[in-house]
């Protein structure tokens, strides 16, 4: 069934679908989103870690493979918001070096933008979705930019804890800059503490898709249709422009939505099996695919985490799921010897018993029980996010296994490198002696297989097409009026949490676009 | 428990408690209460409630009063994006009831094979033993996913029937803090 045809469609309504949808909304294009997920409501968001599930992808079609598998379901999101409706909101920047790796470092390649090309967009994703920090604390780090519109958020007794042991280590902490309201801010209130952030915060203290651009996008009219899958994206004969998608409606029909721009938002995995499913005559490897490109280059921030047992009651389960302190103290790439990566150092969350039992996930029966007394009261962690270095061989493929569409799954495949196994370890190393100095009564690593946090590449930015899969804006090479947004589009990953930097990037591209639109549908 | 069908969607799930079939007829309650109340199993047998009980109160202690089978046998009888089952979270390919299944047959032969019996028979501390070294994939012959993936999604299981509730956050002492709490303190 063909619907009538629109400006936009854009595949995915989490993060960046959604800054895409409000941008265009507003500048008066006919926008649609289509989002494989429910259409969820803030009362649906129940504070349990059990009933938060529901929020998350189920049967994922991505299979995974590889030396360390990605984190997927947990991390991603299913409906309407997308991860973001379930995000920590921790709202670090990347800093200049992560553009300039090949310059700075000969290693992996550039962005074809520096810092100063994105910061003003850092500044207006901030002064529109609200986040509370300390600009000027951070800006030890990086250049100076505007002030955060509210202060940092209150810090509690399972963050301040670990100052000490920083402290002893040379590392100053700072306040982390958090997309949640430390004060009212814009009609929504003021974050309550109570830690259920990461099951989606329906008082709308957190800045979640669903109460900012999505809403924006809304009452400038964008049409959300949620419980629609998109299986291929369109071309026309010639193969030079994309004409709409494919899609499952909320019946399983298939359905034709033409469109005279395609923006692909749809996460990173989905975003390289949609365009490596699109293929055709004219494009046998894949939409936007002459460089080989599509699927490959994708990343992960591996995470150290270190634990300690306080003596005290700690009252860990006050705060935010978000960090209390961060510092770019270790952020310089060669900060540890043997070593190659940026390192974002991180303290003070709260924590819930699903968090309690993790901790030691080498515990079972009386000793757990005992165990999760004890943490209840007196446990607090440091988590420390590693860049992995980009590798062509770690990528997305379509499998020969066929999901409910008869669309192939995708095949995501992922080993760390030396690098990442030097810096994970020194991370770790690192943490413990923190932890020791900060007075824990028992100090231990998470050891064991590498966890991989954060989802990033198989649409690449650069140049050309010869080194590449879009330009800095989300634009393809080849393709002009097909657009890909998301963490996808990252060439190098830093160690800053993304969401940050895929808000500021999707707005810098909205905005593009709005503007060139002209050139687009000509 | 080999033909799982696809259920219509549990109205108790937007409220935040699990339906049972209680004489014909759909009933919101918590999996312990369940338990308590002899709610026939939906997929599972006695047998395979009976061990996946063993397995998860080996790993968490209280877990078999908490109705960690009915939970499960529960969750399995909905569609896979509705359920809230840990195989979710570890992006295990639907349907999950092949995950469990597999489970309770390799523990039982390689119960068999060490002790003599099931799984279920065995006295708690050959059970402890069994499950450390399942945690640590030094099963011989063991088939499915590796012993340490099935410990840490049946462990992951357990404890949300046990310290995910309000009642296990109380127990804890843990303030539970809800912006919007789930129905039946489930």
């Amino acid at each position: 069934m063909a619907n009538e045809k629109v400006d936009v469609v854009i595949v995915g309504a989490g993060a960046s679908g959604s800054v895409y949808a409000s941008v265009l909304a507003k500048a008066g294009k006919k926008v649609v989103l289509l989002e494989s997920g429910p259409d969820w409501e803030l009362s649906d968001l129940i504070s349990s870690e059990i009933w938060g599930r529901r929020i998350k992808p189920a049967g994922a079609p991505i299979l995974l493979e590889g030396k360390n598998p990605m984190t997927y379901a947990a991390q991603g999101g299913w409906g309407v918001g997308g991860a973001a409706l379930h995000y920590y909101a921790n709202f670090p920047r990347l800093l200049p070096t992560d553009f300039r790796v090949k310059g700075e470092h000969n290693r992996a390649q550039d962005w074809p933008i520096a810092y100063e090309d994105v910061a003003p967009f850092y500044d207006k994703v901030a002064r529109e979705v609200g986040v509370s920090g300390d600009a000027k604390a951070e800006e030890k780090w990086r250049p100076a930019g505007e002030a955060y519109p509210m202060p940092p958020m209150k810090t509690f007794r399972n963050g301040e804890i670990w100052l000490k042991g920083f402290e002893a280590s040379g590392i100053q902490m700072v306040p982390a800059p958090v997309g949640m309201n430390s004060v009212e801010f814009n009609g929504r209130p003021a974050c309550l503490y109570d830690g259920w952030c990461h099951v989606g915060c329906p008082i709308g203290a957190l800045a979640n898709p669903q109460i900012t651009y999505l809403g924006d996008a809304r009452k400038a009219g964008a049409e959300v249709r949620a419980l629609s899958t998109v299986t291929r994206v369109l071309t026309n004969q010639a193969g030079t422009r994309v004409t709409g998608v494919e899609y499952y409606d909320d019946k399983q029909q298939k359905q034709i939505q033409e469109a005279s721009v395609v923006v692909l938002a749809a996460w990173s995995a989905q975003n390289s099996r949609l365009l490596l499913n699109s293929a055709t005559d004219k494009h046998a490897k894949g939409l936007g695919n002459a460089s080989g490109l599509v699927g490959r280059f994708m990343m992960s921030h591996h995470v150290a985490s270190t634990w300690g047992m306080f003596d005290e009651n700690i009252q860990n389960h006050m705060g935010t799921i978000a960090v209390q302190y961060m510092s770019y103290e270790r952020y310089p790439k060669t900060s540890h010897p043997g070593a190659f990566g940026s390192s974002f150092i991180t303290a003070g969350f709260a924590l819930k018993t699903t968090d309690l039992a993790l901790s030691r996930a080498d515990l079972f029966g009386l000793e757990l029980a005992d165990y999760m007394k004890r943490a209840a009261r007196g446990l607090a962690g440091i988590k420390t996010f590693g860049e992995e270095q980009p590798n062509m061989e770690n990528r997305v493929e379509l499998s020969s296994a066929k999901d409910e569409f008869g669309m192939p799954m995708g095949k995501l495949i992922h080993s760390y490198d030396q690098d990442a196994v030097a810096l994970w370890n020194a991370n770790l190393e690192e943490g413990l002696k923190v932890a020791k100095a900060s007075g824990a009564k028992e100090a231990w690593s998470s050891r064991g297989s590498i966890p991989t946090s954060h989802l990033m590449g198989g649409t690449i930015m650069g140049r050309g097409a010869g080194d590449s899969v879009v330009d800095s804006y989300g634009q393809s090479h080849e393709i002009p009026n097909l657009w890909v947004a998301g963490p996808s589009i990252f060439p190098t990953a830093g160690a800053s949490n993304p969401t940050f930097t895929i808000f500021a990037l999707s707005q810098r591209g909205a905005e593009r676009m709005a503007s060139q639109w002209g050139s687009l549908t000509n | 428990m080999a033909n799982i069908g696809r259920r219509g969607f549990v109205k108790g799930a937007t409220l935040g408690a699990l339906a049972f079939t209680v004489g014909g007829a759909e009933v919101i309650m918590a999996p312990g209460e369940a338990r308590a109340r002899g709610v026939p199993f939906r997929l599972l047998d006695a047998h395979q409630g009976e061990t996946l009980e063993a397995l998860g109160e080996t790993l968490v202690p209280s877990a078999r009063e908490a109705g960690i089978a009915h939970f499960i046998d529960q969750q399995l009888s909905v569609p896979p994006h509705e359920s809230l089952l840990q195989a979710r979270i570890f992006n295990f390919r639907p349907p999950f009831a092949e995950f469990y299944r597999t489970v309770i047959t390799t523990a039982d032969d390689a119960s068999r094979k060490m002790f003599g019996r099931d799984f279920a028979q065995l006295p708690a501390a050959d059970q402890r033993t069994f499950v450390d070294l399942v945690r640590q994939n030094k099963i011989e012959g063991w088939t499915g996913r590796p012993g340490a993936t099935v410990y840490a999604v049946l462990r992951a299981d357990a404890v949300d029937v046990v310290y995910g509730t309000m009642e296990g956050y109380e127990a804890l002492g843990i303030p539970y803090m809800p912006h919007i709490p789930p129905e039946k303190r489930w």
